[in-house]
């Protein structure tokens, strides 16, 4: 071997690969990098130096995101105060003049509506949840619910990039680029961080999903989030051409890894054996992922688990099972995304339906994960980028009204990786709107994932432009009141 | 708000190797860095210490400023003892161990390295002087050091450069063969490699001036101006969309177009700059002046229901401010959009003062006019001018002509007129209405109704583009209290960073003041930044690595004479940028081969020193650019709207909800170049990797290695294609035999010829493959037809596969996809 690059390889493993894979002969090759063994190596590949800092609770998380804005009023947060006061006004003194959008601003009217459905209660806990959630009631015992979380931005795009890059303007990076850069990869044949996304089958909600909601801003672009597409290849040009097959596309690599190896040699330049290596790492995709996405192997009762739209490509729960089998094959971080909450005119429709589509799904993955033995180290977060306020927006006596959006407070639910399962956090005022104690900000909601990762969120930084970014930005704290 | 927005983005070049080049770039600079060895530097060796480390808290922002000590400026020495570090106040706090004392604090994070804290010793021991940051003093032109080899050393260039291997101990590289100088040339100043002919003649001639002539041949080409073009698209954020919920399209690309133009005709950097940022401003403006403008109107733009237009006409204006900061100063101005900076010395009121410059803008802050927002210009082509003339005299011909042979009406006919209810019609209308109009009337009738058709239609067809054009009554300028876009502060007027230099005193305070200091010589920053980015254009990295920051977080130059000397070489050469470009490329620095070797890696792995020349991958618009070239595809057409190549099903469509549909484009608009790919900005080209994402100024292009690129130049249908194609071209211009073949494939991709290794390992995968095919003829019939141009039917199907397998091989090889 070239001197010149053992120092470099005992650095990387990745360039390891790379160039043991031509000295081990092109016959092993196919069956060595087809092994699950190295697809589940402990060991991760990448990541930096000293991470993570602690003992990490969790090794994995799958972020369930409820694009639109869930209401917390009619969901996850009861209020007996509210029904007392239904149709008054909402008083100013709860107010406080705080920022509305053009889309209630002008409204001369703010009429209080309670949660529109009856309420159940759950669990060890005895959490109070709508009727509409009878999936997340069984999950009960196994959940934290937040119910005091707050957030910056009153708009959609600025809310959910705050959420997960920790700024409302886009390009930072995001939550799974921070956790593919600080921790790298615990598999060989598939991406760190893995995107799919889904809408409500009615197309209510008109919520679209940007590609810097899993960008890796201005960490490396080997950090950003690969996204699943639902139909064609999962992962653009997976396939080979067509006419070309595995075994020949094999012979073809086995050409240009021996013509790559000899300008190595003659070249030097470390960067063509990491070069030989991608290539190995994209003809195992073309195996691994399919094989990833392939569900035909699940038993029955699994696929019941996770309900009837299960078989539908691109609907939530099938994301959910797929995240299941990715989170099962290595993958540091999952990000689902659903649109369907965003509830300005069509609540007393929307809310069911939107429930119909997540709840069972939802539990269904937390289920399934603890079935397998994986809950107690994959962290499951629920939730969206704000909520809808507790007046109502439009004419309450009409078939079609909602809510308008409300970043004073939110409700989320985390599973699993460690936190304090069968509990609730912090509460809201009498009338929903406030938080009136143990507030939990965004800041430090990232603060506490990345803790349980094993991650001081002050010291997982990035200098760029002089200045040393990380996700919480100059704030946040680990909120110790949701852990075990 | 609590965040400094973030608007020049860009993915860094760092690898997990980072920090073992860290420490061996260290290695590197340790005997010119070390304590007590020699005098410790304030600028090169101090300030990045104390700014890291301290100036969060001791640094220009007033508001944040702890103790009342600040130590960006010599107000830092009543910490200090000169000479004395152990009576020094500073050295104490850095030394201390007790909670309350110690510095930096627990609580920051931050920590000092015994190294550090020897350089801060070493430093008060000489006298703890300050010094004012490097970027911030004018360059002047250094002297051209006296190397110890001149023979090494007859270009200014290549003396700095020399001059440091020498001291460093280290050599230069032997220069590049003439077929690699020659792809590399190529690539670098025209995005594409040389034909086989090219290099051919190259390797033939003998003359002395060879490669001068080369340089200014491909100088000359029209894809000049597009390579060149492309990474100005990128610094302007421009797009063919607005980008946010709706993501309209947009008609920006005749201003892409004008960009094109000024490279290739080699305006003037000055020029380049001004008409940009205030065309619009200068006296007796010409339509191509104004259009200029369009660069401040590149940003996106929200058209989101439950926006206020204010608040996002507040964010296009601090768009502007930013990427002005980043393109021209290199500098991170977004920090002080809510408070002071916390490293470099700008005010937030400074901030809003450069701010008030883009301020009054007749623009509303909504989507107002189409996919446009107003202000616009109706921009027409070349050919519409001339239709737009011709018809226009063809109607003032014409008019008269009708008038004149129209029959005249008698007073029979008027009353017969009336009758018919048409008496209220002009006389002439009434002859053609009831009289027999004579031929020559109804000729000229038909063709004014025909030139009036065509005014009107030509008139509906030009594009409007979005310009720059100031208010009659300027807006009013506020402070924006945490950058927040309604809560005023302080009015202000425009005005530039104290520390800058100051704006010529008779000149009104508008955007052309503005311009004209960018590009005056007392400003210190313009020249230095700009050909720090052609620098890395054609280093693969900045000699200020740190692109995007020449503030004092930024990284102070290794060759700081070298940027400074080509600075003002640059300015004084009347900011002529193909004599920049050409004094670079005709270097020896640049013409050294790019070899790395053991002891190079060791001792500079990022190659700070220049002891060779830099290996990258090329850019994927380039290798797109370069397949569709070698392949022989290539619609080499300059300009016009943007096209609709080749993309996989559902990319807009899924991620819009359906709101917007792909139509692909056929025939010629499958194999332009990249820079006429149509940009949407909510997701852009998915074939194109490492890129800029358009959204927001990027000054840095990212380079990284993945997998998913691996399979972009294998499996999209783009490359597919062209590796078709390629191997058409294989068998009907290669020769008769597959070494001949492959030989000739290697020509074009690679401008040299394999070696009899190269050879061998290809003619066997092309015997391989054929037997391959053999066996599965409907496989290589499904090869064959990959793509829309026709295939060519002559040729054998499963030969073409089996070649096509090969010339995919070929493409996809490391120094194919690599600028060496």
């Amino acid at each position: 071997m070239n001197p010149l690059h053992q120092a470099r390889l005992l650095h990387s493993r990745r360039q390891f690969l790379g160039s043991a894979s031509y000295g081990l002969g092109t016959a092993a090759l196919a069956g060595l990098f087809g092994n699950e063994a190295i697809a589940q190596s402990p060991k991760p590949v990448g990541g930096i130096p000293g991470l993570p800092h602690f003992a990490a609770k969790a090794k994995r998380v799958v972020y369930l995101m409820q694009g639109g804005a869930p209401s917390h009023i009619d969901l996850f947060d009861h209020k007996p105060e509210l029904y007392k006061r239904r149709g008054e006004e909402l008083p100013a003194s709860v107010q406080m003049g705080q920022r509305l959008t053009t889309m209630t601003a002008g409204q001369k009217n703010r009429p209080l509506l309670p949660g529109i459905t009856g309420w159940k209660e759950y669990g060890k806990s005895g959490i109070k949840l709508c009727d509409f959630l009878p999936h997340t009631g069984s999950i009960a015992d196994e959940a934290v619910f937040i119910k005091s979380m707050y957030t910056e931005a009153i708009n959609h795009a600025p809310a959910a990039t705050f959420l997960l890059t920790g700024a409302e303007i886009p390009g930072r990076p995001t939550l799974g680029a921070w956790l593919s850069y600080g921790l790298g990869s615990l598999n060989e044949n598939l991406p760190t961080f893995v995107v799919m996304t889904s809408r409500d089958k009615e197309a209510s909600c008109g919520q679209l999903f940007y590609d810097y909601y899993w960008g890796s801003g201005f960490l490396e672009s080997k950090h950003q989030g690969v996204k699943l597409r639902s139909e064609g290849d999962p992962v653009l040009y997976l396939s080979n051409p067509a006419g070309v097959s595995r075994e020949m596309r094999r012979g073809l690599l086995d050409d240009l890894a021996k013509l790559n190896q000899m300008k190595l040699d003659e070249a030097g330049d470390p960067e063509i054996a990491t070069r030989i290596s991608q290539y190995e790492m994209a003809y195992r995709m073309q195996m691994s992922v399919p094989e990833a996405t392939d569900l035909s192997k699940e038993p029955k009762s699994v696929l019941d688990l996770y309900g009837p739209d299960v078989t539908r490509p691109g609907s939530f729960a099938r994301n959910c099972l797929l995240a299941r089998r990715f989170l099962e094959k290595g993958v540091r971080y999952v990000q689902l995304f659903h649109a369907g909450w965003d509830q300005h005119q069509n609540l007393p429709t929307q809310l069911k339906v939107q429930c119909q589509d997540t709840d069972q799904p939802s539990a269904a993955l937390v289920k399934d994960l603890k079935r397998l033995g994986l809950l107690e180290d994959t962290l499951v977060i629920w939730g969206g980028e704000f909520s809808r306020t507790v007046f109502v927006q439009g004419d309450a006596k009409a078939k079609t009204y909602g809510r308008d959006h409300h970043p004073r407070c939110f409700s989320i639910w985390m599973a699993g990786g460690g936190v304090k399962a069968g509990s609730s956090y912090g509460e809201t005022d009498d009338f929903g709107y406030n938080v009136a104690k143990d507030g939990v900000h965004v800041h430090d909601l990232q603060a506490t994932i990345l803790h349980q990762l094993g991650i001081d969120h002050t010291k997982l930084t990035f200098k760029f432009q002089g200045r040393h970014y990380r996700l919480t930005d100059v704030h946040g704290r680990v909120v110790k009141g949701l852990l075990a | 708000m609590l965040f400094q927005p973030v608007y020049c983005i860009h993915p860094t070049a760092s690898t997990t190797l980072s920090m073992n080049r860290i420490t061996l770039l260290f290695l590197v600079m340790l005997p010119i860095a070390m304590p007590g060895a020699e005098r410790v530097d304030f600028n090169r060796d101090v300030r990045p210490i104390l700014s890291d480390a301290c100036f969060q808290c001791h640094g220009p922002d007033k508001a944040k400023r702890k103790g009342d000590l600040r130590l960006d400026s010599a107000e830092g020495k009543k910490a200090l003892v000169p000479g004395k570090p152990a009576e020094s106040e500073l050295f104490k706090r850095i030394t201390s161990t007790e909670k309350d004392e110690m510095m930096p604090p627990a609580s920051s994070g931050r920590k000092l390295t015994a190294r550090q804290r020897d350089v801060l010793k070493a430093w008060i021991e000489q006298g703890g002087e300050w010094q004012a940051h490097w970027a911030y003093i004018v360059p002047k032109r250094p002297e051209l050091p006296k190397v110890g080899r001149p023979d090494l050393a007859k270009h200014p260039i290549d003396s700095f450069v020399i001059d440091r291997l020498l001291k460093e101990n280290l050599r230069p590289s032997p220069a590049a063969p003439k077929h690699t100088l020659i792809r590399r040339l190529s690539l670098d100043l025209t995005g594409l490699p040389p034909t086989p002919e090219e290099v051919e003649a190259f390797l033939k001639d003998t003359s002395v001036d060879a490669y001068e002539k080369l340089v200014a041949r491909l100088l000359r080409s029209q894809r000049f101006g597009e390579r060149l073009a492309y990474d100005w698209l990128d610094v302007a954020r421009y797009a063919d969309s607005n980008g946010y919920q709706q993501d309209r399209t947009r008609t920006s690309w005749p201003w892409r177009d004008w960009v094109v133009r000024a490279f290739n005709d080699n305006k003037p950097f000055d020029q380049f700059t001004i008409e940009q940022i205030a065309g619009d401003l200068l006296p007796a403006a010409t339509t191509d002046q104004k259009l200029a403008t369009s660069f401040h109107r590149n940003h996106m733009l929200n058209g989101e229901g439950g926006r206020v237009a204010e608040e996002s006409r507040i964010d296009y204006v601090v768009d502007r401010v930013d990427t002005t900061a980043a393109v021209w100063m290199g500098l991170t101005l977004g920090c002080a959009r809510c408070h002071d900076h916390k490293f470099d010395p700008f005010s937030q009121k400074e901030y809003y003062r450069l701010f008030g410059y883009f301020n009054s803008i007749a623009e509303s802050g909504s989507v107002d006019k189409g996919g446009n927002a107003n202000p616009v210009m109706r921009v027409p082509t070349k050919e519409q001018e001339q239709t737009l003339f011709n018809s226009t005299r063809t109607i003032a011909e014409l008019g008269p002509v009708v008038t004149a042979t129209a029959p005249k009406a008698t007073p029979a006919d008027l009353q017969r007129a009336a009758l018919l209810g048409l008496s209220r019609r002009p006389s002439v209308l009434i002859a053609e209405a009831i009289l027999r109009p004579s031929p020559a009337f109804e000729d000229a009738s038909i063709a004014l109704a025909k030139a009036r058709k065509t005014l009107d239609d030509t008139n509906k067809a030009i594009v409007e583009v979005m310009v720059m054009e100031d208010q009659p009554k300027p807006r009013d300028t506020f402070l924006l209290i945490r950058g927040t876009w309604d809560q005023r502060g302080e009015k202000l007027t425009p005005g530039v960073p104290e520390l800058l230099g100051k704006l010529p005193k008779d000149e009104p305070a508008n955007r052309l003041a503005l311009a004209k200091w960018l590009m005056s010589p007392e400003n210190p920053l313009t020249a230095r930044v700009i050909i720090n980015r052609y620098w890395q254009m054609l280093f693969g990295m900045g000699l200020v690595k740190t692109t995007e920051d020449f503030g004092v977080q930024g990284e102070q130059p290794i060759h700081g004479e070298l940027l400074d000397w080509l600075a003002v070489e640059f300015r004084e050469s009347g900011w002529d940028l193909k004599k920049l470009l050409t004094t670079i490329v005709t270097s020896n620095t640049y013409k050294q081969a790019s070899k790395v070797t053991v002891e190079a890696i060791e001792r500079d792995p990022d190659n700070r020193l220049l002891a060779r020349a830099a290996r990258f991958r090329v850019s994927s618009h380039s290798l797109r650019d370069q397949a569709l070239f070698v392949s022989g595809l290539l619609v080499d057409k300059p300009g016009g709207p943007p096209v609709k190549p080749y993309q996989p099903p559902n990319i807009w469509e899924e991620m819009s909800f359906n709101q917007i549909r792909f139509q692909q484009d056929h025939g010629e608009s499958l194999y332009r170049r990249s820079l006429y790919t149509f940009w949407r900005r909510t997701v852009g080209p998915p074939n194109l990797f490492d890129t800029a994402t358009r959204q927001v100024c990027v000054v840095k292009p990212s380079r990284t290695n993945t997998p998913l690129h691996a399979l972009t130049t294998l499996n999209d249908i783009t490359y597919a294609e062209a590796h078709r194609v390629l191997a058409e071209r294989m068998m009907k211009e290669g020769g008769d035999t597959p070494a001949r073949r492959i030989a000739f494939a290697f020509r074009l991709a690679m401008s040299r010829e394999p070696s009899t290794a190269e050879s061998k390992v290809l003619t066997s995968a092309f015997e391989r493959i054929h037997k391959q095919y053999e066996k599965d003829r409907p496989a290589a019939e499904k090869v064959v037809l990959q793509g829309e141009k026709v295939r060519d039917a002559k040729l054998d199907a499963i030969e073409l596969a089996a070649y096509t397998g090969v010339a995919s091989v070929i493409m996809n090889l490391d120094e194919a996809l690599t600028r060496e």
